[in-house]
Formats: C-alpha cells, sequence, structure tokens
C-alpha cells in the first residue's frame, strides 16, 4: 500500500479503543499516510435505542477526528437483529448522524453496506439502493461496499452491487429532503418484511463468467428488474 | 481554557495510563445507555420518523449532543480499563482542523475527495468492493477485478481471504500476516488487470 491509499484502524463499539490501535495510527501519521477511521455503532447494543445510537454515532464520528486525526470516518450503524446497515432504522441514524456532522462540520464522513440479500436478487439491489439514497441525499462523501448476504458468506458479492450504488448515488444527489424521505418510506416498506426470509443469492461464479469477468445475463436483468422497480419508487437515474 | 497541545496518539497513549478506572460491563452496560439517555432527553431528540432530517434545527441538536456525549463520557481503553477524557477546546481544535480535501490513488485514476452538503447535486466518491466478506483465494483476483471494471467505482475496499495456501488466516499467527499482504498485492493486481493500476484501495 501507498500513503494515498486508505489506511484502516477501527474503533470499538462504543466509544471504546484498544492500545494497540493507538500505536496503528502513530504508524499511520509518521508515514503521512491516508487514514480511515472506521466504527459500526449498534441499534439495539450498549447505546439502545434510535436517538441515542445516534448521539454515540455522532459521538464516534467527532472522536475519529479527535483521537485517531482521521482523514475520514468510514460510518455504518448496524442493527442488532439483522446484521444490516440497510434496515428502516440504521438508515435513520446514518442520515441523522451524516446530516448532524455534514451540518456543522467540515469532516469527510463514509458509510458501508450490508444488506441480508445475497447477488443477483432484486431485494439485495433495493436494499443497497435505499442506502445509497440516504447516503447521497444526506451529504456523505464516501461509499463503501456493498457487503452482500451480511458480508459473511464465501464469495458473495460482485461487482454489480457496487454499479448500483454508483448510479442510485448519482440518481439521489440534489434530490429534495422531502421527496427522498419519501422514496425511501416506499423503497424500506418494501423489502423490510423480508429480512428473516432474505434470499441468500448466488455467488460470483454464478454470477459472473470468471474467465472474461463479465456478469451473466441473468445477473443484467436481475439489475435492470431493480432499476425498474426503484423508478416505480419515484427514483430518476440521471 | 487554552488547551496546552493538539491532542494525537502519543497525548492519548499518556491518558490512558492515568485516566478515571472504570471497568467495561460498568462502561458497557451503564455508563454508555444511561448517558445516551440523558442527552437525548436534555435536547428533546425526536427524529419522527425522517430517514433524514427535514428540520435543521433538530440536527444541530442531534450534533450538541454527540458533542457532549464525547466531551462528558470520553474514550474507555480496553487495555488500561481507564477513561481518556477531552477538554471542549481540545474537541473543537480538531473540529476546526480536519483535512479539508485529500486525494487516494495517483496518476489518471486518482479521485478527490471533497466535502459535500446535505442534499448535494454533486456526488459521493464510490469505493466498491466486498467490504471484508470472505472470498476464496482462487476467485481473489477475478472477484476484485469484477469492481474495478465498473466505471462507477472510484476506489477498492477489499475482501478478506478465507485461505491462505490453504491455512486458515487466524489472529496472531503467520498466516494472517501472510493473507494480509497478499491481499493488498492480488488486489493491486486487480486494479491494473482492470487498466487503473493507480486505484486507491
Amino acid at each position: 500500500m501507498i500513503a494515498s491509499d486508505s489506511h484502516e484502524v477501527s474503533q470499538l463499539n462504543e466509544l471504546k479503543i484498544d492500545l494497540d490501535a493507538i500505536s496503528v495510527i502513530a504508524h499511520y501519521h509518521a508515514n503521512s499516510d491516508i487514514l480511515m477511521d472506521e466504527q459500526m455503532p449498534i441499534y439495539g447494543g450498549y447505546a439502545g435505542g434510535l436517538e441515542e445510537t445516534a448521539i454515540v454515532d455522532v459521538a464516534t464520528s467527532i472522536n475519529a477526528f479527535v483521537m485517531s486525526g482521521a482523514s475520514w470516518h468510514l460510518d455504518g450503524p448496524i442493527h442488532i437483529r439483522w446484521g444490516s446497515t440497510n434496515t428502516r432504522e440504521t438508515l435513520a441514524i446514518a442520515g441523522w448522524a451524516s446530516a448532524a456532522v455534514t451540518n456543522n462540520t467540515d469532516f469527510l464522513m463514509g458509510n458501508q453496506y450490508y444488506p441480508c440479500a445475497g447477488p443477483c436478487t432484486e431485494m439485495c439491489f433495493l436494499e443497497l439502493a435505499a442506502q445509497a439514497i440516504t447516503d447521497s441525499a444526506s451529504g456523505r462523501e464516501i461509499l463503501s461496499g456493498v457487503a452482500s448476504a451480511k458480508g459473511v458468506a464465501l464469495n458473495k458479492t460482485t461487482g454489480m452491487e457496487a454499479r448500483m450504488m454508483g448510479e442510485v448515488a448519482r440518481a439521489a444527489a440534489g434530490v429534495d429532503i422531502t421527496e427522498v424521505n419519501k422514496i425511501l418510506d416506499k423503497l424500506v416498506g418494501s423489502y423490510e418484511k423480508s429480512y428473516g426470509s432474505a434470499p441468500s443469492g448466488k455467488t460470483f461464479q454464478e454470477c459472473y463468467d470468471v474467465k472474461t469477468i463479465t456478469p451473466t445475463d441473468e445477473h443484467v436483468s436481475v439489475y435492470e428488474q431493480a432499476k425498474k422497480k426503484l423508478e416505480g419508487f419515484g427514483l430518476v437515474f440521471k | 481554557m487554552a488547551y496546552k497541545k493538539s491532542i494525537d496518539a502519543y497525548e492519548f497513549y499518556n491518558r490512558a495510563k492515568v485516566g478515571e478506572k472504570c471497568t467495561q460491563d460498568d462502561w458497557d452496560l451503564m455508563h454508555i445507555p444511561m448517558k445516551a439517555m440523558e442527552i437525548k432527553q436534555r435536547y428533546g431528540l425526536n427524529f419522527k420518523g425522517e430517514f433524514i432530517p427535514t428540520d435543521a434545527d433538530m440536527a444541530d441538536k442531534l450534533f450538541k449532543a454527540g458533542f457532549d456525549m464525547l466531551l462528558e463520557s470520553g474514550i474507555f481503553v480496553t487495555d488500561t480499563q481507564r477513561i481518556v477524557k477531552y477538554t471542549a477546546d481540545e474537541i473543537w481544535d480538531s473540529i476546526r482542523n480536519p483535512m479539508p480535501e485529500f486525494q487516494l490513488g495517483t496518476g489518471r485514476d486518482a479521485v478527490t475527495v471533497k466535502k459535500r452538503q446535505v442534499g448535494d447535486k454533486r456526488g459521493p466518491i464510490i469505493q466498491g468492493g466486498p467490504t471484508g466478506a470472505p472470498v476464496s483465494e482462487d476467485v481473489f483476483c477475478a472477484l476484485h477485478t469484477s469492481y474495478a471494471l465498473e466505471k462507477e467505482v472510484d476506489t477498492i475496499v477489499n475482501g478478506v481471504m478465507a485461505t491462505i495456501r490453504g491455512l486458515p488466516p487466524a489472529p496472531g499467527t503467520p498466516a494472517e500476516i501472510l493473507a494480509a499482504k497478499t491481499e493488498g498485492r492480488t488486489i493491486k493486481l486487480a486494479t491494473a488487470i482492470a487498466g487503473r493500476p493507480g486505484m486507491a484501495i
């Protein structure tokens, strides 16, 4: 890695750190490395409810720049029951925390993606789209993902999810926030009853011709279906 | 009172050795939930079902609440079981002096990360990749290349190798180090195969 790559250090849940991380921070600063401070506040965890977790999220974000001297903070509010960043509650924590920090500082902020569903499923694309809309509209600078199938299944991540993240983020940029909230309400409502039965999706090898690194016709078709559904919820692709 | 010097890793370490003692259970199970609840009530925070605030005053209250949470709580250090506290001026010193923008990557593949606003018309940077999800050795390069080939993607965030030379990269073992080094080198190769060798990871 070189200095202009993102060098990661992670805080611990919630408002905790270990001294190994402090030594890592010293190492990054000594190299003049770009430093990415990461932490994922847990909704339903130590902090408790919605607003309480958002308070801890903002505190953690500020601490990234106090303790770590971070170049940017990688957020990721996550649901304790579903292990997902794409639930109604975790999206609200991310959206509110981003707006609060964006309106009051010049901090550069990112968010990371853990949908319940796996690749080559409409639900996966819709889940990640909800977060891309939230992150783009609430002023975040970097969208980082996507760890499909909650980021725990072997080889269940592909480049097509990142393509959707980019297309949706651009579509949501500049849209009135009241309209964004309406789109999100409909979009999240379309999948939030399915967390317990989310499709696990397909592996990279099943979604792509591995030799030419080209998505299968099926993967492209599911992508197109998801885009049409997003347009139905009011998102206008640019 | 003016701070003596800006907070850095060395000052944090010094405070981690002498700060107030606390058990981790007290911190996790008592201090964090009670302080968060107290501060929520102090500012009357209520998100009213919105994903993104339309009420800028309420968003500002959330910022003040987060500031108070950090100021009044500090950071718990697990090794020493002590709390590192900052003063308000020290926190403001960091708020007033972040990196205003920076570059990720090199050459024609470099991107500049710049401040955005709520409702900004300019889109964000897209960092594509498995984000820590497990990837097998045999498709590690190809899978990451699938992100680097996407024009929507600006930088790469890596997955983790499920094995390295067939060994599990368990924490604290030589295989962990080999896996971490190989991940970095293989992802750089993946960006080069995609024709974007200067992409940041």
